[in-house]
Order: C-alpha cells, then structure tokens, then sequence
C-alpha cells in the first residue's frame, strides 16, 4: 500500500507537485516498523498467554518424571568380616561400617579412600546380636556370654574457620582433604566443614543367663532428660525373649545415678525359635519377633510387666525365608523383603474381625514389584517412606512405600550384596558388596510420593483402615506423610459448582427469557445493564457478604428457605391464575410494566410469607428441629422426601391432565368468558396442587419404605459455612453471566422469526417457547457454560464461605474445600520446587485445562449458532 | 416484547382484541409459567438491589456517631456500650430458672425466644473485650446520660467513659467542658507533635536508615565483586563507615527531637473513668477523637461524621486494620491498576490490530481468536500461580542474580511486588483488551479503510489516522473494563504481593522513587483481611463494609462509564456489532 505509484505525468511548469508524489521515505520506514512491532508485539502477547499452560505444565512434569542418578562411581575398599550396619552422614562424603568385631571401617565415599576409626571397645567378646536405630546413631551388641551394650556412632559435621585447619591435608577431590580421620570440605573461602567420626560405648548389661548367647536384640530410648529410659527386648539361645527397662534417677543432692531395671519374658515363644530379627516400636508399646521362616510374633507390650502375645502370623507363606526386614519412618510400616524376591509393606489395623488378643492385625498394605533375586539389605529413609532394597544379585531399587512405585533402579555388579545405606537426605546410596567393592550413587529423588495413581486414585496411607482419597497437605509431625488426592478437591470444586448452578440456570434462564421476549426495549435497557453491573461484583465482596452476613442468617432461617422453595412458586402461580380472571382489556392494558411490578410485589410478599411460615414448616417438614433432623436422628424423612418429588409429581400430573382431557377443557373453556374460564383454570390448578401433594406424599412413603433416605445423603449434618451459602453467594457471580449471554443469544434470533409466528397466531409465549428458545437452544445452551467455568474458578466465594474441609458428600449442609481456594489458600505457604508446590500447580493445570475446555466447547457452539442464526 | 407483537396489538380494535382474546386457549398464553420466568427477573433485580441496598446502608450508617446506652443489670453490673445489634435467642433452663415469673411466662409465651442487645463497650484494656451481649431479662435500668464520651484512641480501641482530670504541661486541672479552651488547645498542640514525631521517624530517620542499607549494600557489592582482601574493599569499607558515622549522628540528632516531642507530649494528658469506676489515663496526643455520645447537636454528628470519613480516607489504618483508614490500600489499589493498565494497553491493542489488520484470516487466526476469547474465563487464581512461578521466582529470581548479588538471600524482585502483581493482572485482562478492541476495529467500515487507502496512504498512516480513532471508544471501553476487572480481583494478588500491612508505600521520596519490587496494600484484600484473618471479626465489621462501598463505587464507576462509552459507540456505528 505504501508504494504509490509516482509515474504519473506531472503538469509541466508544477515540480512541487512531482516532489509529493513520491512517498517520504520516513513514512515507509514508519510503516516497516509500525508492521513489524505490531506483529512481534501480537505474536508476542499470543505467545505469552499460551505460554501460560506450558509453564504450568514444565512445573508439573517433575512430580512424575522426577528421579534421576545425577554420578555414579565405586570403589574397592579393604576387605574385612561382613558388616553388622552402614550409615552415611548427612553430607555424603563418609560411608561408615561397624563389623562384628566392633571395627569400625569408614571410607571417602568419592574416592574410597579409607580413613583411620576409632572403634568399639569389645573387649574382645564376639557380638552374637546386633541392632540400631533408623538413623543409625544409636547401636546395641549382644554377646555370646549373655550380655549386651550400647553404643552410640556419631558421624557428625562441624563447620570450623581455616585458622584452625590441621595443617599438611591430603587432596582427595576438588572440594574434599582428609588429615587420614576426618574429611575436610572446603565450603566457602574462609571455612571448612568437618566430618568425623567418634564412638562411645556403654556398660555391660546382663540380661540373659550367664553363658547363654543374647541371639538378637533391639531398643529404644526414652523417657526424659532427667529421667532417661531404656527399653530392651532380647531373645537369647534358649528362646527366651525377655523386655527389659532401665530407668536411671539422678539424685539432685547427691549427684549419684541409680538405675533400675525391671524385666519380664514374652509369653508364647517356641523354645526353637530361629529369631533373624526383633523389633521395637518407637514407644515400646509394640514388639515384633520375626522367625526366619515368615512368622511373625506380635506382642502387645504396653504393659511392661505383662507382655501380651497379640498376633502370630506367617508373612512369607511357602519355602521363602526373610531376606531382610525393618520398620520405615514413624515405625507403623514393617518391610518385609523374602528370598522369593518379594517386598511388601506392612501395618497393623484396627478389625472389628480381627482373631488377635488387641484387636489389631498386622495388614498387607502394599505389595510392591519384587526382585528377580533374592532380597539380602534394605535401609529406611529417615525422612519419608523411601527404602532401598538390594538382592543377592547386585540390584539395587530405591522404592516408596505409599505410592508403591520402584522410584530408581541400579544395578551394582553381580556380587552379592552385604549392606547398603540411604543418605539423610535421599540423595545417596551406597551398597558395599561381599567382594569389598563400595557403589556409590548420587541421586535425586525429589517427588517419590507422586504418581498419576496416588493423585487421581486411591491410595492406602499408613494407619487408614482402607485406600483412601485423601487431602491433608501438612500436620504437625515429622512422621507424618502428606496425602495428595485432588480428587477431594476436584469433587469440591464440582460440588459448589453443581449446587450453584442449581440455583442459577432457572434464575438466569427465566429473567433472560422474559427480558428478551415479554418486556418493553426500554425496560430492558434498565434491566439488562443492572444485571450486569452484578457481574463486575469483586468476588471477595460477594465471599465476604456470603461467610459474615448471608451464612449466619441462612443457619438461623434456614427452614424459611426451604419453605420459600416452595411458598415462592406457589405464590406465583396463584397470582397468575388470579391475574387469569381480569377481563381482558386491563390485563391487555396492564401487561407490560405494571404486571412486572406485580410480580416482583408477589415474590417480595411471598418471600415473607414464607419467613413467617418458617417455624411451622420446621415443625411439619423437619420436625421442629432443621439441625437434629438433618443428622437423621430426630423425626422422619418422609415430608422432605415428599417435598423433593413433589415438582416432579405435579409435572407429571399436570402434563398427563393436559395430554388427557386438556383439549377439551380447553374447547369448553374457550367458548365461557374470560373470567369464568379463568376461574375454572384456577380450580383445575388448586386440584392438580392437591392431587399432586397427596401422590407425592404417597411416593415418599413408598421410597423410605424400601430404604430411600435423602439424609446421609445430599442432607446430613449442618455446618454454619456450607454448600448451601456458596451456591447462593456463587449465583451472585454465575447468574448475570448466564442471564448476558443467554439473552444476547435470544435477541439474536431474527425477527422475520418471531413476526412469522405471532403472525400465524401464536401467543407471545408459544413464540418464546416453541420458536425462539429452541433457535437460541445453543446460543443459550453455550451461556450455561460459560457461567459453569465462571463457576468452576471462582476462588475468593469458596476460600471464605466454603469452610474449605476436604469432604467427599454430597450434602448441602456441609463445607467443601475447591481447588481454586486450596490454591489460595496454601500456595503462599508452599516452599518452592517442594512436592506440594508442584501438586498446587498441577490443580492450577487442572483448573486451567477443565475451564479451558469448557470455554472452548461453549465458545464453538457460539459461533455455531451464530452461524446459523445469520443464516435462517 | 418484541417491537411486532406490541404494535400489532395497537393496532387492533378494541373489539377485535376481545374477540381474539375470548377464542384463545388458556393455555396457550401460558400465564403461570409466564410469571415464574418474571418471578426469576424479579429475584435477580432483588439480589442485586438487595445487595447494594445492605452495602451502602451499612456504608453510609457506619461513621455516625451512635448513642452510648448505660446499662444496669439485676446483679448490678454497669455496662456502657453502643448497642450494637440485637438478636432473639432461647435461653438455657439454669437460666430460665433463676428468672421472675412475669420474665418466665413472657418468654414461654415467646416460644421460648427472647431478645439480647450486643453492646460495643470498648475498654479493651479494662475489660478484655470489646463486645458484651446483655439479654433484655437482666436490665433493670438503661439510661443515656449526657456526660458519657465515646474516644478513639490509637491503641486499644475505643474508651467508653468520662473525664475525670487532665494534666496539661504537667500541671493537673479539671475540665469544665469539652470546649475548654486550654483542654482544646493542648489536645491539638499534643496531636500536632505526635504527627511531628511521627513524621521525623518516618521520614528522615527512614531516609537515614534508606541511606544506610544502601551503603551496607555498596559495600557487599564491593565484596563481591574484587572480594574482601582487595583494596576496593578497604576504600569502600572507609568510605561507607565515614558516612556511616556521619548519618549516626544526624540519627542521634533526628531521635533526641523526636525523644523531646515525646517528652512534651508525656506531660498533657487525661484521665477518664470508666463506668464501672475504673481510671484510665491517656496522653492526649493518643486520643484520636472524642465526643459525647448522648448529648451530640446535629452539626456535632455531622462534623464527626465527616472527620471519620476524612480520617478513613485520607490516613493509615491502625488497630491491625480495623480502625484509621485505608489510604495505603486506596494507593496501592490505584498504583497497581494503573501500572497494570500501562502494560495491557499497549499490548492488548498491538495483539487486536495484528489479529484484525496484519494476520492472514484464516483457519488458525481464528483459532487463535477463540482461545483468547477464553482466556479471559480461566480462572484469576491460575494467573495468580503463573505469577508466583514464572514472574516472582523465575524472571525475579533471574533480575536478583544479575542485578541484585549483594542483596541475597533476600529477594528482591524475587518474590510477590507491585510489578509482579501488575504483570499478572495485565495477562488475565489482556483478553478483555483484545475483544473489545477488535470489536472496536471490526466496527469501523471497510469503505473508509480503502478509502484512506485508495487516496495514498500508507497501512500504518490508515490505521493510525482513520481507523483506531473511530475504534478509539471501543478501546477505552476495554481497558476500563480490564481496569474494573483489575480493581476487583484479590485471589491472583495474594499469590503475588498483596500483604496485610505494608511498611513502605510503592512510591515515596527516595530513589528511585517508584519501588516496583515491594509489597503493598490493595483494598479487596483488605476486605478479606480484615473480615477473615483479624483478631476481631465483629470490631471489624462496619469497616470492611465501608471499605466493600468504596471498592465497589470504584468498579462500579469504571463499569458505568465503559457502558456509557459503549452505548454511545453503539449508537454511532448503529447496526455493526456482533
């Protein structure tokens, strides 16, 4: 366009003219550039906002891709008898042994270089038990002669400036020096991080007889700071399991220490048993005797005197020996791996079935994929429910318990292995095999818990009775593991947005028709903006309206409202049946603005009568007590079962009424006067009212007869903040939408339509009903949706008036938790990258993806029907 | 109706409409269903007439000043308080036990319901509440005598009371009147002080401690950069502690006149007494307000009326947002909408000319058109979580890195602001931008695109002098539109950056004057604050509904204006819409 063509013949004696026809130069150049910026800047903002899901999308993805081995590298290391334990410390740069000989072997894990240890002091005696805890800091020997001792390893860091550096460190790697006992690591320029190791080892301890060899052993500690406790549980070579408890009491005088022990034997043990491993719970209120076969004795020993055999079950069924077995964090769930190959999980339950001496019963939660060899090691996670396993041939899986997934697979050599240990941090293995080799992994590990199963499906969480859906992000304790169902809160979000639309289609439907087609353009000119002004309500008004205002004077009215369900229509129709009886040039005269007002008069009338009706409708409806009866409880269900099939019941009555003798009702009518023929309606009505009152009243004694209860279903207990309040509150939000959109559709129905239909002698309202609304049907029908995405958003509404509780019923007392508001509520609070940040953008996904979708489908039937509609 | 059915009807004749009418069925003029679909228009007319109804008459009722009703309970208990609201309740059987007969049948009479007054009775400090409901069985007296004073203070809420001495300049004396002239005068020269104090703090000490940070932060930059052992270093560290020393000193200075005003301020005060007899002493400069509850002329109530209006709007708010005013949020609110308009704009109106002018019509323009047709319905809280993820930690936590070293760990740019939030809302308003706008340009005829076309001018000069002129109100609706959407949204700005209480306004008198990166105050959020999150729901009740008036007469404003604006467009370019 730019280019004018300047070839055009300029008068002679006019040069001034030729000059301007030749286009400036600046203005091409203004017009290059205003091309170009405008296209990089559309493109741009388009790409931008698409942009938008696949940001969320690269949030996401990690939840279910996640783990991943960031180095591997092994080592050979000294050899040396079969370690009892491994532990690495919290930096990964020392994998610490402890053998039967009370040595201690600790190795650079990079390098496999071999440091100097102290070591446990045996004195000599062979250890014939052994055990520790999960954090492997605290360690129990048990002796051939019957006695035992505890012992404490700490592998600990401590950050020193250089100043107080040995001098003369040996270079290991770019970061790490050892002076042959610790590993320094060179942190920032001026200091260093130590890691070392030193050992303390406690008194002797007899327990067993003398000369009876202690044949394993576990133990807890507790009690308090003054007061500390030792609990032991050991079963020596008789079979004798005997629990024990030291109680030591310093005297605040004197200074000395006295320390009692009381001890007691566990009942019901065979003398032949073949102990692999004892277990102690955390509080030492449960003991788990675990025979190499499978069997596995449960004791109840919250009462130390009197142990209690609660259970005994067999695990592994079959020839399959324990390969290895231990708690995982929080010391509920016992993993069981087999010489089968088989790992599972399990924990004890409460069975109302269960044949045990508790009523507990240790339960097969979950069944995970099993090796191909035998299991030999497993080590817990000190901070969630990962394991690694290892078998005898040299595979190492690193696991989780809950979303049962095999989160890494390594594979080490084909030797089997002895131990293997899990970083502190999740972020290390390192698997020392019976040939003196030490694997060393570096792995990332971020979101074992997440899989598309445990988010979307039923999962079996530790202590739950079943898999369950669940949404509890956070609690207060350190074992505790978060549950990420969205599925609650995918429902929460459908559940206010099915009650709210309950409530706002026929509203928005009904005022959208009568704007459309049976009210003057100039009232529709008031009208329509009004409604609309109700659209750019700020949300967190209407929430705030809604949880301060509008739920306290639900919950003390809430009979009236369910009367006013009722009261409100009635009081409609009988206006129109009594507007039926005035002779027809005042209602012709009347018929526009007037007989609006009267409507709104009635509403606003019926409105209070039903507020005054209300403590009479409680007492019939819900007797006399809404709350009590809701619970089911108090009274019957059968009147509000009856209120429920009641427009149905009279829709059908009147519909069959009208197919059978309508006709010629309608014949006789049309030939009596208009006030006699409108009194006849009015009875015919007044009947089918009370025809219909007494069928339904009929059909719900029927349903509850066989079973049918509403309550424990879309009734049921009352919270203040409810279902009920949101859809009030959210038809505020979604009404105006839907009224909008559905009545521009409306009136875009040509008019050739309407004039062909009343010019054929259709009403006003077969017009609207036969040839207007069904030409609009999709054009209304894309308004629905619309206002259901507008729904399905809505945050501040549901953040303040939902009482945001994770709930999966459908009852309309009770709160609900959206996804919308769970963001809200808990992305400030979400640390970045955690798992939990990634599963609040995976709901904003979901949000996105679920109102994206329904736009999009309302949006091409819009244009459908605009189509369309141009073409008619 | 539509236009042909209302004037056929007027042009029949009066007997030709009773015979026409007398032969049509019942039926089908469907009377009942008729007036359910007007029951529906009406019930939404209702709500909305409803809502705003309960909004602006708990706005405008706020700030008048309420009688203070002084109460006598049977056991003897004296309450003062505001009435507040009453409430019909059901007392328990103890209760209704221990009641006189005449009170026992009244109440059975009643169903078992009788009423209770909840009474502000403030005195938070004396009594530890702020709101004592007293049912009506138990009043044996309730008076308004004329010397009770209501008195807002800066702490502790409300003082309902009288006075019973005053200490001015240190000397004590008593007060004949409210209009004693010295009681007058050391109130204002005491409230005066309080705000010069005030103001030093705020202001020099603050630019002070501004100056401080920065040279602290001077300094790590030096440090990173050539390192601790450098030279640069060693000057800089100078440098910083000579300047260092000499803002101590004007610190010192700025804190002993601040220590003097105070010290003048601590030898004018009040001492009232409650009902109940306990004493209270206050520094006047801490009395906000006072007046006598029961014994206001019209103008009086007027006057505090409007002070309160004044204060609401034009001061900070105190009492953990639920007294002073919200001015912090009214300048945050407007801040944000404005930066937020800044950038939708622009770029809403570039996408809308290169979709409308400079794009191929096609399949895929379409496409494209539709989407972002519906991305104005994703939900706000999705933006909010894209802000958070991509502007805050993302690109912030990049700006951090590169042009903020010395600053970390502390974010900077790397968490919620005023930019951030800004930028998010221009992405969940751009569609509004982009529809409107190309509607605006669809509407302009093509004849006059050619037209300036045909006489030589270029593309650009076609669209820069003929078409976005016409389609200029078209734009200006949507981007107040975009603005009213903006104003209105909290859940995306409490993902990124909207706070409780933020120090520091967005823009102040130090450079570089407008802090994009910090945190502020909006009044949606206010609202859900201070109604949700605040010690005491009910103390904060009237205020959030005057601050939910304010709010919504400011969308309503844009809202109404963008209607206008349409209407008129409409009106001009009669018969191209849709």
């Amino acid at each position: 366009m730019a280019d004018v063509e300047t070839k055009g013949e300029a008068p002679q004696g006019m040069p001034r003219q030729r000059r301007s026809m030749k286009t400036a130069r600046s203005v091409i150049v203004i017009d290059k550039a205003a091309d170009w910026i405008i296209r990089i800047g559309g493109i741009g903002v388009i790409v931008a906002v698409f942009g938008i899901m696949v940001f969320l999308a690269q949030v996401v993805v990690p939840l279910f891709t996640g783990a991943s081995v960031e180095s591997s590298s092994s080592a050979k290391i000294a050899p040396g008898p079969r370690a009892l334990m491994e532990v690495i410390d919290e930096y990964k740069v020392l994998s610490t042994s402890v053998d039967a000989t009370g040595k201690v072997h600790a190795f650079h894990i990079a390098t496999g270089t071999e440091l100097e240890a102290p070591a446990f002091d045996l004195g000599g005696k062979d250890v014939s038990a052994f055990n520790r805890t999960l954090n492997g800091r605290d360690l129990a020997f048990g002796f051939s002669d019957g006695t035992l001792r505890l012992g404490m390893l700490k592998v600990g860091g401590a950050v020193v400036d250089n100043a107080q550096v040995p001098q003369n460190l040996k270079r290991l790697n770019d970061t790490d020096f050892t002076d042959g006992q610790a590993i320094y690591t060179a942190i920032s320029p001026e200091q260093m991080r130590v890691v070392s190791i030193a050992v303390e080892l406690g008194e002797e301890t007899q327990t067993a007889p003398a000369g009876t060899a202690i044949v394993a052993i576990d133990y807890r500690l507790g009690g308090t700071v003054e007061r500390p406790t030792r609990s032991f549980i050991t079963v020596d070579a008789a079979g004798i399991g005997r629990l024990s408890r030291t109680e030591s009491r310093t005297n605040m005088l004197t200074g000395a220490t006295t320390t009692t022990m009381t001890s007691s034997e566990l009942p019901g043990l065979p003398a032949d048993v073949h102990v692999h491993a004892l277990l102690m719970t955390n509080n030492a209120d449960q003991v788990y005797v675990a025979e190499e076969t499978g069997n596995i004795y449960r004791y109840d020993t919250r009462s130390f005197a009197k142990p209690d055999l609660a259970e005994t079950v067999d695990l592994l069924p079959g020839e399959a020996t324990i390969g290895a077995i231990g708690f995982l964090i929080g010391e509920q769930s016992l993993v069981i791996g087999g010489s089968d190959g088989s790992v599972n999980v399990y924990f004890r339950l409460q069975r109302a079935d269960a044949k045990t001496g508790d009523g507990y019963q240790l339960v097969r939660a979950h069944t995970l994929e099993p090796h191909a060899n035998p299991v030999v090691a497993m080590d817990a996670s000190q901070r969630g429910k990962l394991f690694v396993t290892a078998d005898a041939g040299g595979d190492v899986w690193v696991r989780h318990s809950t979303s049962e997934q095999v989160v890494l697979k390594l594979a080490a050599t084909d030797a089997e292995i002895d131990t293997v240990a899990l970083a502190p941090r999740e972020n290390g293995i390192v698997a020392i095999t019976g040939d003196g080799q030490a694997h060393a992994w570096n792995i990332s590990v971020p979101h074992p818990e997440t899989t598309l199963r445990t988010i979307f499906g039923k999962v079996w969480y530790e202590g739950y009775p079943e898999p369950d859906l669940t949404w509890q992000s956070s609690s207060g304790t350190d074992a505790f593991e978060p549950k990420l169902s969205l599925v609650p809160l995918i429902f929460g979000t459908l559940k206010a947005t099915v009650y709210a639309l309950l409530f706002a289609i026929p509203i928005a439907l009904g005022a959208a028709i009568y704007t459309s087609e049976f009210v003057h353009h100039r009232v529709r000119a008031v009208v329509k903006p009004t409604m609309e002004l109700m659209a750019s309500l700020p949300s967190v008004v209407l929430g705030f309206i809604a949880a301060l205002i509008l739920a306290p004077l639900v919950e003390t009215w809430i009979a009236a409202i369910f009367c006013a369900f009722i009261v409100v229509p009635a009081g409609l129709f009988a206006g129109a049946y009594l507007w039926q009886l005035l002779p027809s040039t005042i209602a012709l005269r009347y018929g526009g603005l007037p007989k609006f007002i009267l409507i709104f008069t009635a509403l606003i009338a019926t409105g209070f009568v039903a507020f005054a009706l209300g403590p009479w409708f409680e007492r019939i409806f819900f007797a006399g007590d809404l709350k009590a009866w809701s619970t089911g409880s108090h009274g019957e269900s059968t009147p509000f079962t009856a209120m429920l099939v009641f427009p149905f019941v009279f829709l059908a009555l009147f519909m069959s009424t009208q197919g059978l003798v309508g006709e010629r009702f309608g014949h006789i009518l049309r030939g009596e006067n208009r006030t006699l023929a409108g009194l006849a309606d009015l009875g015919r009505w007044i009947a089918t009212l009370i025809a219909a009152g007494v069928l339904s009243y009929l059909a719900a004694l029927a349903l509850v007869v066989i079973g049918m209860d509403p309550r424990g279903g879309i009734v049921d207990t009352y919270v203040q903040r409810n279902t009920l309040v949101v859809g009030f509150a959210m038809g505020f939000a979604v009404i105006p939408i839907i009224y909008t959109i559905s009545e521009d559709a409306l009136n875009a129905v040509p008019e050739h339509l309407r004039a062909a239909s009343l010019g054929c002698g259709a009403t006003d309202w077969q017009t609207a009903i036969f040839v207007i609304l069904p030409t609009a049907m999709s054009g209304v029908f894309s308004a629905i949706m619309v206002g259901m995405g507008r729904a399905v958003g809505e945050t501040m509404i549901v953040v303040m008036a939902a009482g945001n509780t994770p709930l999966l019923e459908w009852n309309i007392f009770s709160g609900l938790r959206a996804l919308s508001a769970n963001i809200a509520v808990e992305l400030p609070e979400a640390v970045r990258d955690s798992t939990l940040y990634r599963m609040l953008f995976l709901a904003a996904l979901t949000l996105f993806v679920m109102t994206f979708a329904v736009n999009t489908f309302a949006e091409v039937i819009r244009q459908r029907f605009r189509k369309r509609a141009a073409q008619l | 109706m539509g236009v042909i059915a209302e004037t056929t009807q007027e042009n029949r004749t009066p007997a030709a409409v009773g015979a026409a009418i007398r032969r049509t069925d019942m039926r089908a003029r469907g009377e009942p269903a008729l007036w359910v679909l007007g029951g529906a228009l009406a019930l939404g007319i209702a709500m909305i007439a409803g809502f705003l109804a309960l909004v602006a008459w708990n706005g405008i009722l706020t700030f008048i000043p309420k009688p203070i009703d002084v109460v006598t309970q049977a056991d003897g208990t004296v309450t003062a308080g505001e009435p507040f609201r009453e409430e019909l309740f059901r007392p328990d059987a103890e209760v209704l036990e221990a009641l006189t007969p005449e009170w026992r049948a009244r109440i059975a009479a009643a169903d078992g319901y009788t009423s209770r007054t909840l009474y502000r009775t403030g005195n938070f400090d004396l009594y530890g509440e702020d709101f004592r409901w007293i049912p009506d069985f138990t009043v044996t007296k309730r008076e308004r005598p004329a010397n009770v004073l209501f008195i807002e203070r800066l702490e502790w809420g409300p003082f309902v009371g009288s006075i019973k001495s005053a200490t001015i300049d240190g000397a004590e004396r008593q007060i004949a009147s409210l209009d004693d002239p010295a009681f007058v005068a050391a109130h204002r020269m005491s409230r005066q002080r309080w705000a010069q104090a005030n103001d030093i703090e705020k202001d020099e000490i603050g630019a002070i401690n501004h100056k401080l940070e920065a040279a602290r932060l001077d300094l790590r930059g030096v440090e990173l950069d050539s390192g601790r052992d450098s030279t640069d270093y060693r000057q800089a560290q100078a440098r910083v502690e000579a300047d260092a020393a000499v803002q101590r000193g004007n610190y010192d200075k700025l804190a002993v006149q601040v220590e003097d005003l105070r010290r003048l301020n601590a030898a004018n005060t009040v001492t009232f007494v409650a009902v109940g007899g306990e004493e209270k002493t206050e520094e006047m400069a801490h009395l906000v307000r006072f007046y006598p509850a029961n014994d206001l002329s019209f103008g009086g109530k007027i006057a505090v009326y409007f002070s309160r209006w004044a204060e609401f709007l034009g001061d900070e708010p105190r009492e953990a947002n639920t007294e002073g005013g919200v001015l912090p949020a009214i300048f945050g609110t407007a801040a944000m909408t404005l930066l937020m308009v800044i950038a939708v704009a622009p770029f809403g109106v570039m996408t809308a000319l290169y979709l409308r002018e400079y794009a191929k019509q096609g399949r895929l323009v379409s496409i494209v058109r539709i989407s972002v047709n519906n991305l104005a319905g994703v939900p706000s809280i999705v933006y909010g979580v894209f802000g958070l993820g991509f502007f805050a930690y993302t690109l912030g936590g990049s700006i951090d890195a590169l042009f903020y070293p010395e600053r970390l760990p502390n974010p900077t740019f790397g968490t919620g602001g005023l930019l951030w939030s800004a930028l998010t809302l221009a992405l969940l308003t751009v569609p509004v931008v982009i529809v409107a706008t190309e509607e605006a340009l669809a509407a302009v005829p093509r004849s006059m695109r050619e037209g300036s076309l045909a006489c030589g001018a270029s593309k650009w000069q076609t669209i820069r002098n003929i078409v976005l002129p016409r389609a200029m109100p078209g734009i200006m609706t949507g981007i107040i539109l975009a603005m009213a959407r903006g104003a209105g949204e909290v859940a995306p700005l409490m993902l990124v950056g909207v706070v409780k209480l933020a120090p520091e306004l967005p823009v102040d008198g130090l450079f570089p004057f407008v802090h994009l990166e910090r945190s502020f105050m909006h009044l949606g959020f206010h609202i859900y604050d201070v109604g949700f999150q605040s010690r005491n729901a009910e103390a904060g009740k009237p205020m959030v509904f005057v601050t939910t008036m304010l709010l919504i007469s400011l969308i309503f404003v844009m809202n109404v204006v963008a209607i206008v604006i349409r209407n008129r467009l409409r009106r001009k370019f009669a018969g191209s819409q849709f």
